[in-house]
């Protein structure tokens, strides 16, 4: 197992009471395969995936990353070197260029990064569809897939081996969804990495490896 | 692309936001560097002005205290004499440099002439003449050679056997020795005259008188008075040819000299005056010619308060100590006045400063609350991501200070030349403290001319400390408020 949650429990408090979005939710993951939570609005999935990804904390329980407690590391540490995160709304510094976004976790991370990070950053990009010459564009001057594109690249950028998306097609068309989905594939497949994507559509799902589905904070296999 | 290149780009890419920073920063920094110019400018007068009244201070009766009494007050107090015991203790103390204690006496002379300066021949005596001022001594080597009022051109100063034993010696001034052709060595006679008066034809009558023989042992040169007659009013001009003539016309003499010839004259004048000799005897009480007026010279003009405040307990009732530099707050009051303003303008700069810039930054931040949410996610260091912010606003900080450390200190130099103008209408009545043990004759001119906005490396030092830490904490708070909150409260 790569990334495993035990047990974990998140609530607001509501004057005295307590309404929990999530109820002892346990769940894990392993390297080389995709994998989505399917959930309604509200059902407290992207609440998980802040949990995972150590952008917020539990009330209680623990998520382990290598079978170490990821409050051990350290929040900051593991998002650091551990995770690569992608989110709806790309998230990207609007005043860089692609590249620039790009290079900015490499020069963050403890992990080994190769000298030429810049080359790296350009070969990344290209990988994930964006050429050079809109690599080097701001990014707000990208459309909404390319700067999508931009941040998993920039989730790739240091080398890590879980990629935790949050509703990564949520602002993009079908088509552009789909390329986006392959890509996930691709790196879980062809780079045994662990991508964990958070969603609501069933198509998506339906192309995971494995797919949970999430309601009023209990989780289930979703077949 | 570490944090230090981020800020560097940050200030770089978003140009108009960097110019609006730039040019609050600068405003505000015109301001803290006008009022900091100004307090500078104020300090260094007072040190400058202070240096130069001296630091000398007496011990003498307290005139203000002495108007509160009501006369039943009066009936209850006794005014006692200051004993040379007294006036030797404060001199042990250790602020004191050197003291001595003076007695003065006025005679005349028939065998040489006064000094008169530039209004021989203008001065009309009316009754006995005493042009002379003895001024007796009891520090062997002069208090006004050793503090360079007065420089000896020629022979010596007393010794201290002189002094104890009242040997009939004597210090004159140049222009007297010219006058009268008198050089070391040579003898001069003054005439202690005894006159009684006569109530019904409101003359003097002259009773007796005996000779006053002196050796010149000694001349001095004036150092201080007169040192430029352009400068000043008239009356003030004035005033200082009086001075002049004055200190041209001291004869320093040993004590016991002096206490002789008052005794004399007092002696002489009961024999002549039955009526006034009965009172005396039926008062009972033995005269004492024994009025000395203590002067101390302090080690430095800034030991003055320590000083007054340590002697005040050992002096008799009524009794106060008066320094030098108490004259400064009489004559200052342009500059106090500025001082003052600068004071809260600077303390309302800063203030604003702070509201301001950190409203500003606040500003900022809010447009970029994003933007750190997104460092923190990667798993940037909060200190780092404040470290990135820190290097923006610091970089466009130092330079608005460095531009505005040139223009407020114009404007400093502008502003309070025009306050000082303004405010010099109302202190046109020049002060000069004349009598007593010291005699000063700053005025309020010499304060104003000493008033020079400047740059100096305190006041870059002073300016450039006050303007980035205040920049600094203005930057910071809101920082910390925005990088308290979790990645998730922020991007979420």
């Amino acid at each position: 197992m790569i990334l495993e949650a035990k047990d974990l429990n998140y609530f607001y408090q509501d004057g005295e009471q307590r309404r929990y979005i999530l109820k002892d939710t346990s769940i894990s993951f392993e390297k080389g395969k995709f994998y989505t939570i399917l959930g309604q609005s509200g059902s407290g999935k992207t609440t998980l995936l802040s949990l995972l990804s150590a952008l917020d904390s539990p009330h209680s329980g623990t998520v382990l990353f290598n079978n170490e407690d990821i409050k051990k590391i350290g929040y900051e540490k593991y998002r650091r070197n551990n995770v690569g995160i992608i989110f709806q709304s790309y998230n990207l510094i609007p005043t860089f260029t692609a590249v620039e976004n790009v290079l900015i976790p490499m020069t963050i991370t403890e992990n080994d990064v190769p000298e030429d990070a810049k080359t790296v950053a350009y070969n990344l990009l290209d990988y994930i569809g964006i050429v050079k010459s809109k690599a080097d564009r701001p990014v707000n001057k990208l459309s909404g897939g390319e700067q999508q594109r931009v941040a998993i690249a920039r989730a790739l950028a240091t080398n890590v081996e879980l990629i935790l998306a949050d509703e990564p097609t949520g602002n993009l068309d079908e088509e552009m969804e789909q390329e986006i989905i392959d890509i996930f594939k691709r790196l879980a497949h062809e780079h045994d990495k662990c991508v964990v994507v958070v969603t609501h559509s069933n198509e998506i799902a339906l192309q995971s490896d494995q797919a949970f589905l999430l309601r009023k904070g209990v989780l289930t296999a979703y077949e | 692309m570490n944090f230090i290149k981020r800020g560097f780009l940050g200030i770089t890419r978003k140009k108009g936001k960097s110019l609006i920073l730039l040019a609050v920063i600068f405003i505000l920094g015109n301001l803290i560097s006008g009022a900091i110019s100004i307090q500078q400018a104020t300090t260094n007068v007072e040190a400058n002005i202070k240096e130069r009244l001296g630091a000398t201070a007496t011990v003498e009766l307290d005139y203000e205290e002495m108007d509160k009494l009501s006369e039943a007050d009066w009936e209850n107090t006794v005014i006692e004499d200051l004993s040379v015991d007294l006036m030797k203790q404060i001199g042990e103390l250790s602020y004191v440099k050197y003291y001595d204690f003076n007695i003065m006496h006025w005679l005349g002379s028939e065998s040489i002439d006064s000094y008169q300066g530039d209004m021989e021949g203008e001065v009309v005596h009316h009754g006995p003449s005493m042009d002379f001022m003895l001024k007796g001594i009891n520090y062997a080597p002069v208090l006004d050679i050793e503090e360079q009022k007065a420089k000896l051109v020629d022979g010596r100063v007393f010794t201290q056997e002189e002094v104890d034993n009242g040997t009939s010696v004597a210090i004159i001034s140049n222009k007297l020795a010219e006058k009268n052709n008198l050089n070391v060595g040579d003898t001069f006679t003054l005439v202690n005259e005894v006159y009684t008066w006569d109530e019904e034809t409101g003359e003097d009558n002259l009773v007796t008188s005996r000779d006053v023989v002196l050796e010149i042992i000694g001349i001095f040169e004036s150092q201080t008075i007169k040192q430029d007659d352009s400068e000043g009013s008239s009356e003030m001009g004035g005033m200082m040819d009086f001075m002049d003539i004055e200190f041209q016309n001291t004869v320093y003499v040993p004590n016991p000299i002096i206490v002789d010839e008052m005794k004399y004259q007092y002696e002489e004048y009961l024999k002549a005056d039955e009526e006034y000799a009965e009172m005396v005897a039926a008062e009972g009480e033995e005269a004492s010619f024994e009025y000395y007026t203590p002067l101390y010279v302090l080690n430095n003009p800034e030991d003055s308060e320590a000083f007054a405040e340590e002697v005040a307990p050992l002096l008799p009732n009524l009794y106060k100590v008066h320094s030098a530099t108490d004259q400064y707050d009489s004559i200052a009051g342009p500059v106090e006045s500025m001082s003052n303003l600068s004071r809260y303008v600077l303390y309302a700069a800063i203030g604003a400063t702070v509201l301001i810039i950190g409203l500003v930054v606040l500003l900022f931040l809010r447009d970029r609350k994003r933007e750190l949410g997104i460092y923190l996610s990667l798993g940037e260091k909060r200190g780092r991501v404040i470290g990135q912010i820190l290097i923006e606003v610091m970089v466009i900080a130092l330079i608005a200070i460095s531009l505005s450390l040139f223009t407020g200190n114009l404007i400093a130099g502008q502003v309070s030349e025009t306050m000082i103008n303004a405010d010099d209408q109302s202190y046109q009545d020049d002060y000069m403290y004349y009598g007593g043990a010291i005699q000063t004759h700053l005025t309020t001119q010499d304060v104003l001319d000493s008033y020079e906005v400047s740059l100096n490396s305190s006041f870059v030092l002073a300016f450039f400390g006050i303007g980035l830490l205040t920049i600094l904490i203005s930057t910071v708070i809101p920082l910390i408020y925005i990088l308290r909150l979790n990645p998730k409260k922020i991007l979420m």
